[in-house]
């Protein structure tokens, strides 16, 4: 064979297969169906059974799903979009395959179902039963029973309406028919004119029944074709006002979500409102706890401390006595000194917050023979200042001392200048 | 390009033919029985341009060579993505055909290795195995009829082969039966293989049956280790100690019978592993079948 020739008759047979389509398969209409992903098996699809479903996941993008035969021809396909859904219906025989393809960013998901086709009983006896009417609504629940009563009528309806014609059809073939009954038992021409005459008769009779008959059949037809126009109007009427109901329902519990919602929202506000008030005052009163402690534990600090500056000077206190008793044969002038020197400079510095205190006033007469310049040196010496004088009384004032008062007027008294002291004006 | 094979666009139309029709092609479908019938009045130029642009793949890829079993390659693929072409494009409308037929086969071009070429599979008897194989790899029937025309196995070897139960046998006789009916046949007439060319090859095997043979267990290595990656799950080699677990726990059907037929290494390492009376049939070695 030539090259061309067979290159030519190669090609024409890869047209022809393909113009064939599915019709090549030899495959039974029970025979499974390959279903393929992207070229690869990824399961079969059971015509034996009733709803056959196959459902495939996938983590990649889903590009194309074929249908195969176990022959390998190709029945039907789908190519997936690249985001989203896509939906297609294949038929095949005696079955449809419903395909479903759904993308998404993380990969995708084929859905087959495989939907046997009716049989010619099954569709036939549905077309009687007038449900297969496509174009007539679904009677609603509450009308099941009255619509199978109908149909149940109709079907009664039909047989009569075909035995009617079945008899009309054989009374108009029987004067063809040469073994009639009739011409069996005489011949008609040899028959009595009467006898003709109440058979033609009969015949009108009978046609006349058959025509009452077809036209209550006719009319009562049209009444049922009034009786599903009402149902069909009523059901619709009642899918609207149950639709409404339904709006309304929807609506209301909308409105009532939506109330709660906003009460539910206002509580919350409040409540996270007092609760950040309370933390607040919490976080307040910790502190002032906090604070009160603190002021606490300084305040009895401040105790103990004043409590050891008070025992320190009362024992500075017995010190100095000591120290007056065993230095009373020193000079006078020797004893004012130590008695008016600052106190050592360890007594100086417990005693340096005394010196924040206001100085001490005291009155006091002098000797006649005192000059004024011993009475400024003495002074000086106490470590005080002269006031006012007034009816022989001159005002000192002088820091105060770290001995008790009654003590240094003491000690003052004992000097050769000073007569006589006090505290107080009178 | 081999005397007497023309350019295939050029052979059955005429130029403005060609050109007329291209511009119905170019124009938008809008639904999918608009698709049908525009595609369908157009298939002579659609297989066209398919295997044009599978040619123009081979020459950009070197693979190339201007002879008839190149002609015949491409326009073998260039069916193969037509007939994908008619029953998937028509979900994409609305479209413009021509264009949607150059996407998908562009798509298909796109993938590592889109078809299995290889020089040694290009003579008739590269070209049977390959169709062989390659149709196995979407049809049952030819899957199970692999074990017949690679090693000579009936229905009944293979169902004690692959170790299947009671359930799947029916089904392995039917696929052999539907096999021998129809199958075969279809898939010379898919691979173009001619009569001549099959008694041919029927010649050689009894003239060199041992080189012959050989042969042929070279090409079918090449074509099984390609067409068997097209189903990754079933792809890898078990160890002798996994096949004898698989068939004494009875698990892995569909791998057995996918796996087995396209491997021949584990189909003798399967067979070692002698169960259930396996041993009582010859150890399978490749013997081409020329019949189904």
């Amino acid at each position: 064979m030539e090259p061309e020739q067979d290159f030519a008759e190669y090609r024409e047979r890869l047209l022809t297969g393909m113009r064939a389509g599915i019709r090549r398969s030899a495959c039974g209409a029970a025979d499974p169906i390959q279903v393929f992903v992207n070229q690869r098996l990824v399961g079969l699809l059971d015509r034996a059974e009733a709803e056959a479903t196959l459902q495939v996941q996938s983590q990649t993008q889903i590009d194309s799903v074929q249908l195969r035969s176990e022959d390998g021809v190709l029945l039907g396909g789908l190519s997936a979009p690249e985001y989203g859904f896509r939906s297609s219906r294949i038929s095949l025989t005696r079955a449809t395959v419903e395909l479903r393809v759904h993308n998404t960013t993380q990969g995708g998901s084929v859905r087959a179902v495989c939907i046997p086709s009716p049989s010619f009983w099954h569709r036939t006896r549905r077309a009687l039963v007038g449900v297969a009417d496509s174009a007539a609504p679904r009677p609603v629940a509450f009308a099941g029973p009255g619509m199978r009563a109908v149909a149940f009528t109709q079907v009664l309806l039909a047989v009569a309406l075909v035995g009617l014609v079945a008899d009309r059809i054989t009374g108009w073939m029987t004067p063809v028919r040469p073994s009639l009954s009739v011409t069996q038992a005489e011949v008609p021409w040899a028959a009595p004119i009467g006898e003709v005459t109440k058979l033609e008769q009969q015949l009108v009779e009978l046609s006349r029944m058959q025509a009452k008959t077809v036209e209550t059949i006719h009319t009562q037809q049209q009444g049922m074709a009034q009786l599903q126009r009402t149902m069909a109007k009523l059901s619709s009427t009642q899918e609207t006002v149950a639709s409404s109901v339904l709006t309304v329902k929807q609506e209301m519990e909308h409105r009532r979500k939506g109330a709660g919602r906003d009460a539910a929202r206002m509580t919350r506000v409040i409540m996270s409102r007092a609760h950040s008030e309370q933390e607040q005052l919490e976080a307040e009163i910790h502190s002032l706890t906090v604070a009160n402690d603190r002021l606490s534990k300084e305040m009895a600090d401040l105790e103990q401390h004043n409590q050891d500056l008070k025992k320190r000077l009362q024992s500075a206190g017995v010190d100095v006595s000591k120290a007056t008793v065993s230095d009373r044969e020193t000079p006078m002038v020797a004893r004012q000194n130590r008695a008016l020197q600052p106190p050592h400079t360890s007594q100086m510095a417990e005693a340096r917050p005394t010196s924040q205190q206001p100085p001490v006033l005291f009155w006091g007469t002098f000797s006649d023979g005192a000059s004024q310049e011993s009475l400024d040196q003495g002074v000086r010496e106490m470590r005080g200042r002269n006031g006012t004088r007034s009816e022989g009384w001159q005002a000192v004032e002088m820091v105060p001392p770290v001995q008790p008062m009654d003590r240094v007027l003491d000690q003052i008294t004992q000097t050769t200048i000073v007569k006589a002291v006090r505290v107080s004006r009178r | 390009m081999t005397p007497g094979v023309q350019p295939i666009s050029s052979r059955t139309q005429t130029m403005p033919e060609g050109i007329a029709g291209l511009g119905r092609l170019e124009q938008v479908v809008l639904t999918a029985e608009e698709f049908d019938r525009v595609v369908s009045q157009a298939l002579p130029i659609l297989l066209d341009r398919a295997a044009s642009s599978t040619k123009r793949f081979l020459r950009e890829t070197g693979q190339w060579s201007d002879d008839v079993a190149h002609e015949k390659f491409v326009l073998r693929w260039g069916a193969e993505y037509l007939e994908q072409f008619l029953v998937c494009g028509r979900s994409e409308a609305p479209c413009r055909p021509l264009f949607l037929l150059d996407s998908m086969v562009a798509k298909q071009h796109s993938r590592s290795e889109p078809f299995c070429y290889h020089p040694d599979l290009l003579t008739p008897l590269g070209r049977l195995i390959d169709g062989l194989v390659g149709r196995a790899a979407i049809s049952r029937d030819a899957l199970i009829a692999l074990f017949h025309h690679c090693y000579g196995l009936g229905p009944g070897q293979v169902i004690t082969v692959l170790r299947l139960n009671g359930s799947e046998s029916p089904r392995i006789y039917k696929n052999f039966q539907r096999w021998r009916d129809s199958g075969w046949k279809r898939t010379l007439e898919h691979i173009g293989l001619t009569e001549a060319e099959l008694e041919g090859l029927t010649a050689q095997q009894q003239q060199q049956r041992h080189r012959f043979n050989r042969d042929a267990e070279h090409m079918l290595r090449v074509a099984q280790a390609h067409y068997r990656k097209s189903e990754p799950d079933h792809d890898p080699c078990l160890s002798r100690h996994q096949w004898a677990d698989m068939f004494r726990q009875g698990y892995g059907i569909e791998y057995r019978i996918w796996h087995l037929a396209l491997c021949l290494d584990c189909l003798h390492t399967a067979w070692n592993v002698g169960l259930d009376g396996a041993s009582a049939i010859d150890k399978p070695h490749v013997v081409l079948q020329l019949q189904p």
